[in-house]
Parts: C-alpha cells; sequence; structure tokens
C-alpha cells in the first residue's frame, strides 16, 4: 500500500514565489487572456499576499508568477527604487524567490513599478508590470462595476470624452493628470495606472510588455508589444504631458525629463529627476565613472 | 554620491519595524495561550473575517499585531491562502448542529424551544472597577435545568415552509468541487449566491453592521424580524480516500435568518452565517442578504455595493495606502493647474502657452484666475 509520505513532496514552508501553483495557474491564464485582447480587463481571484492591499499586491502576484530564480527585478515607486515600499516589495521577491534585485532599468528582466515608467527605453526582453489603484477608467462616470463593464462590451465611451470637454469648458484645458485614459488597440480604454501624462506615450508601440494589475479590485490587463496606445483628446486640443522638458534636475544637471518638484524654505522650487537611478547614472557619468545609460523614450524633451 | 546618501528607505523601514515590536515585547506561546483564552470572542471575530477556523493561530496573529484587527486578519489570511485543499466537508443541515443559543423574534415559542445559551443581552452594562482594587470577578456557578437542552434543534424555516410560508425551492446537488469558491475565483455580479454568502461570512463585522445598519433605519426595503439566530458548533464530517466519512472535529458557526414581513403572502428569508460567534455580524449580513434583491445601483443594500465595501482586507489596505507617496500624480495634476491658472491652453498650440511654466503666481496669472473663477463642484478626472 502506498504510504502517505509518498504522494506528497517534502513540507515545505512557503511555495516557491509564495503563491501556490494553483494561483499561479489562474494568474497565468488571466495574463494569456489580458495578451490576447489588448486593454481588456480580466477578472482574476487575486490572492492575500503577506502585503496590505493597495500596496501593490496586484503587480506583486504578477512579478511572483512571472518569476524565475534567474530574473532580475527592479521595483520602483513614484520613480524611486529606494522609496520605503518598493524596497518593502524587492526584499520580498528576493527572499522568497531567490531572484536578484537591481536599481538598474538596462539590467532589470521584470521591472514592477507604481506610479512611473522609467526613462530609459525598455526592450523586448523586458517586461513591465504596473501597479494598479484602479483599473477602471470609467469608474467616476459610472461606479458600478457591473454597468460599468457593459459600457466596456458596447465601447460605449462618450461619457468619458464628455468629461474631458467638461474640463476644457471650465478650466480652459485639458484637467486631467495622471492616470489619463487611453484607446487600446482602438478597442478597449484604459487607464494607464496613475502614471503621469509624460510616461503615456512610451506605451504606444511600445517594444516590451506591460501588464498592469490592480490586486484590490481583482483585474489584470495587458498592453503587447507593438500595440496601439492613444490618449483620449480631441483633433482641435491635442494630448500635452506635463510641460517638464524644460526644468533642470538640481542634482544631476540633466534637462528634459519629468522631475520631482521640491519646494524651498525661501518660496521656490528645486527639481529633481523623478527616475532616482536614472539621475545617479547621470552623477556617476558627470563624475568621470564608464556607466552606461540606455537610450531614452524623450530627446531634448520631446518623445522621439 | 549625495544623490543616494540623502535617500535611506532600506534601513528606514527596518527601524521603523523594531520600534513596533519593541514596544509590543516578545511574543512567546504564554502571550498566545493567554489571549486565546482570555478573548474568545475577539478571538472568534478574527477568525470569521480571515475565514480561517484556526483558534491558536488567530490568538498567535493577535499577538503578533498587538491586537490590530485589521493586520491580525491579513496575516491570517495570507496564510490560509497558501495551504492546500486537502477535502471539502459535507454539508451541514441546520437540525444537524450542535445548538448552544437559538431563538427566535417571530414566535413567542418554536418546536425544540427558545434556548437563551451563553449572552450578555440581559446583564447590566456596569463595569466592574474593582477589579482594578483586587476584588476578582468571579463568575457565580451555573445553575443547571433539570432537564438539559437537546443538542440538536429543527430549524424553524422548516416549519414555515411546511406551512407554506416561506418558499420552498427544490434542493441543488452540487458536486463538492463544484461549489463556486470566493478564494479562488472573482468575484462578479450578479454574484452567485454561494460566492454573496461567503463574501458576508468574511466580511468585516464593522462594515457589516454600518451598511446593515443603515437598511434597518430605513434605507432598505425590508425590515428584518430575527426568524431564527443560532450559536452552535458544527461538526465536520469528511470522506476519507478510503471511502468511510469520519468527523475531523467541530467548528463554532453562528448563523442567523432573518424575515421580511412585506414580501405579499409569503415571508422572505435573508440568510448569514460565519465561522466563529459573532451575532451583530450575522444579522447584520443577513438584513443585507434580505435586501439585496430589487435594490438599487449605488444603494448600500445592493449586492454589489456592499460586498465590495465590507471586504476588511480590501478597505483597510486601501485606506492605509493613502500614506504611502503620491508625489507624481499630485505632481502631474499641479501642471495642469498651473497652466489653467496661467491663462489656460484650450487653443490648436501644441506646446505650452508662454508663461504656463512661471511658478510665481505673477499679476498675469492672477487676471487668469480671476476670469476663470475656481467651479463650485470638483472637476471630475476619469480615475485616481
Amino acid at each position: 500500500m502506498t504510504a502517505l509520505g509518498e504522494l506528497t513532496r517534502p513540507w515545505q514552508a512557503m511555495s516557491y514565489g509564495f503563491l501556490d501553483p494553483s494561483a499561479k495557474r489562474e494568474l497565468r491564464r488571466a495574463m494569456l487572456k489580458a495578451v490576447a485582447v489588448p486593454g481588456c480587463q480580466i477578472p482574476y481571484a487575486s490572492r492575500e499576499v503577506p502585503m496590505a492591499r493597495g500596496w501593490g499586491t496586484g503587480g506583486l502576484q504578477v512579478t511572483l508568477t512571472l518569476v524565475n530564480p534567474g530574473s532580475v527585478v527592479k521595483v520602483i515607486d513614484q520613480g524611486a527604487d529606494d522609496s520605503v515600499n518598493a524596497v518593502s516589495i524587492r526584499q520580498f521577491v528576493e527572499k522568497v524567490t531567490g531572484a536578484r534585485g537591481t536599481w538598474d532599468t538596462q539590467e532589470a528582466t521584470i521591472l514592477q513599478s507604481r506610479h512611473r515608467i522609467p526613462e530609459e527605453r525598455l526592450r523586448e526582453d523586458q517586461i513591465l508590470v504596473l501597479q494598479v489603484p484602479n483599473p477602471e477608467p470609467l469608474r467616476p462616470v459610472q461606479p458600478n462595476m457591473s454597468v460599468a463593464r457593459q459600457m466596456h462590451a458596447d465601447a460605449d465611451y462618450g461619457r468619458l470624452w464628455l468629461v474631458l470637454y467638461e474640463q476644457i469648458v471650465r478650466s480652459g484645458r485639458i484637467m486631467q493628470g495622471a492616470s489619463y485614459p487611453a484607446m487600446v488597440n482602438d478597442r478597449h480604454v484604459m487607464t494607464p495606472s496613475p502614471i503621469p501624462r509624460w510616461d503615456l506615450p512610451k506605451l504606444n508601440m511600445a517594444r516590451h510588455l506591460t501588464l498592469l494589475s490592480a490586486g484590490r479590485e481583482k483585474r489584470i490587463f495587458a498592453v503587447p508589444p507593438f500595440t496601439r496606445v492613444e490618449p483620449l483628446a480631441f483633433a482641435d486640443i491635442p494630448f500635452r504631458v506635463e510641460d517638464h522638458a524644460s526644468l533642470v534636475c538640481h542634482r544631476s544637471g540633466v534637462t528634459g525629463f519629468f522631475m520631482n518638484e521640491i519646494p524651498q524654505a525661501g518660496g521656490d522650487s528645486r527639481h529633481e529627476l523623478s527616475d532616482s537611478h536614472f539621475g545617479i547614472k547621470a552623477i556617476r557619468r558627470a563624475e568621470g565613472e564608464a556607466v552606461e545609460i540606455g537610450a531614452t523614450w524623450y530627446r531634448n524633451g520631446a518623445m522621439s | 554620491m549625495a544623490y543616494v546618501a540623502t535617500r535611506g528607505g532600506e534601513r528606514a523601514i527596518a527601524q521603523a519595524e523594531r520600534l513596533y515590536r519593541e514596544d509590543l515585547g516578545p511574543v512567546d506561546r504564554d502571550r498566545v495561550t493567554a489571549i486565546a483564552r482570555s478573548l474568545p470572542w475577539l478571538v472568534d471575530r478574527v477568525m470569521g473575517e480571515a475565514s480561517l477556523y484556526e483558534p491558536e493561530l488567530a490568538a498567535l496573529a493577535l499577538a503578533q499585531t498587538g491586537g490590530d484587527l485589521y493586520e491580525a486578519v491579513l496575516l491570517l489570511r495570507a496564510w490560509r491562502t497558501t495551504q492546500p485543499r486537502l477535502a471539502i466537508a459535507q454539508p451541514v443541515t441546520q437540525d444537524r448542529l450542535f445548538t448552544l443559543r437559538r431563538i427566535s423574534a417571530a414566535f413567542k415559542d418554536i418546536p425544540g424551544g427558545q434556548i437563551l445559551g451563553p449572552t450578555l443581552d440581559y446583564s447590566h452594562r456596569i463595569l466592574a472597577t474593582g477589579v482594578l482594587e483586587d476584588q476578582p470577578l468571579t463568575p457565580a456557578p451555573v445553575q443547571k435545568a433539570d432537564h438539559p437542552a437537546p443538542p440538536h434543534h429543527p430549524s424553524l424555516a422548516a416549519w414555515q415552509k411546511a406551512q407554506g410560508l416561506v418558499a420552498d425551492p427544490p434542493r441543488e446537488e452540487v458536486a463538492p468541487d463544484a461549489i463556486p469558491d470566493l478564494t479562488r475565483e472573482p468575484l462578479l455580479f450578479p454574484a452567485p449566491r454561494a460566492h454573496r454568502l461567503q463574501s458576508l461570512a468574511r466580511a468585516d463585522s464593522g462594515g457589516v453592521l454600518a451598511l446593515g445598519y443603515s437598511a434597518m433605519r430605513g434605507y432598505g426595503n425590508a425590515h428584518p424580524t430575527v426568524n431564527e439566530l443560532r450559536l452552535a458548533e458544527a461538526e465536520l464530517r469528511v470522506r476519507h480516500p478510503r471511502g468511510t466519512v469520519f468527523s475531523a472535529g467541530r467548528v463554532k458557526i453562528s448563523q442567523a435568518e432573518v424575515a421580511a414581513k412585506n414580501g405579499g403572502t409569503r415571508i422572505r428569508l435573508g440568510f448569514a452565517a460565519t465561522l466563529g460567534w459573532n451575532e451583530v455580524k450575522v444579522i447584520s449580513a443577513a438584513t443585507l442578504d434580505l435586501n439585496a434583491a430589487g435594490a438599487a445601483k449605488g444603494a448600500p443594500t445592493e449586492e454589489e455595493f456592499f460586498l465590495y465595501h465590507t471586504e476588511p482586507v480590501e478597505a483597510s489596505g486601501f485606506c492605509i495606502h493613502f500614506k504611502l507617496p503620491h508625489y507624481v500624480t499630485f505632481q502631474s495634476s499641479l501642471d495642469a493647474m498651473r497652466d489653467a491658472k496661467a491663462g489656460g491652453a484650450a487653443t490648436t498650440e501644441t506646446g505650452p502657452p508662454a508663461g504656463c511654466s512661471d511658478r510665481s503666481g505673477d499679476s498675469a496669472g492672477a487676471s487668469a484666475a480671476a476670469a476663470l473663477p475656481d467651479p463650485v463642484e470638483p472637476i471630475r478626472e476619469t480615475t485616481e
């Protein structure tokens, strides 16, 4: 007779990558569906992970499913690798998968990010995982998810255009800040997660795969490589990124990229590069080190 | 390397956690045992919200978090989700419960009798300050009834069904593996009934009370009458791979059935059950279940509304996530605000108009702001 011990593997405190195989299998299926229908929100069970909901649990589940011991993982929050929650997530991924952490965009195979896309161009062999607080671009016009789902099915986006039009009428311009809604592959409007408008053009016809995962809201969607991502805008009032092109980073002297504004006691502001490791590399190069900086999406402050 | 030196995320988070743990002091088995013994109702509440029946682990989670309930529930949920499913227990019907407390507000007496069981319902809520002056609160011994109450009781709804007062749909046979499982499938709407009841079973007690209470006060369409409330122990009957059915132990459960009287010729029932004993939660949850049918979109009694907003791990996590830095999104909005203030750009130009990057709020900016007063209603953005 078979002993019970022969039917099971030796006991381990945790599965590889924390999630058990059934959770990973479900997530892989959802990811494949998301890639097959770009921009369409695919529901998934979204397991609890040892972090609070809203703190990157959706991105984390995707990263934990994609990762293997050979992966190199970069995690950023607001563009910074050493932001406290980015540190916490990267340490967790390293601990439960044996993958190596990095700050270098060029070196990473998986990049998990909250609110930014790095300034250096991503390649075909890299995957960008964006943490998504709210996957539903229709939420402000339709908070009910069942109804919003129907509106996506009907490609019924008139009320989103109306919101943008309303902003122009009331404020003289489109007031949408981050999370700017975009049409993906001419079919589904998605929120690109709260990345600044500056980063949205980086998703259009990109070489890399972007997976956007909302753990709390249990939805995943994707922008596959070479997919059209077009911000909603009007023919006579085009989409505009933040006016950061002429700002100068006071640490690195670099100009032409998205900046953090640091208010100063005297009443004015200084600026620093939001992509923190890009800034570090620029400083190192200026100090004479041989640092490789990848090609950037923006050149001289304009999308290239 | 000044850029790096001014940042110290890795060290900061390590020390912040140490500071928290230092205040709690060492957590050992004695502390866990003391919590399990002295706070059974709290342990029950945590087990219900964690949807994990394990009093010792629940006590450990409470000890490890110092009693922060949302943290304790998250610890248990994150542990539970990685555990293998060894077996699916057989269904438990009401008349097979080992019932310790069972009351109905709908009738003076019911078949099987009203069993008060353990409750503080009729106690006078006087704080026993004497305990602090070395006069311990020693419980008076319970005087046993002449005849012990029977362990099993019929369901009141069974009597009501026989009377034709409650609809009696035929029992649906569902294979164990085919039972919808909220913890392994996304919640979609309209939700299968199993998902709704599972979600309520693991809902936040306070959240369910808030929304249930709103329905009770009048934001619902039905006023609940407690048809039957039970505190019981359910036997977990599991099929061994060899085929024998055996008891794997008992779990404490609470369940409530509330009735609406305004349902026409029949009584409509709302139902909820949870692991552990938590009467407020099951009465509130059953009230929401009762009110869900036909509720307007966006009403607190609408299924989507109450299931989403009473999920303790999601709600608490999202609430505390606002502590995370949001300066990129803030910067993005500031850019649009300053530009609008500086005169707007509702033009066909692709480049920014002159002066839009001016941060000083000069007179040109001020006059433009006067021309376009701040709207009374906030401007809608599409997400975030």
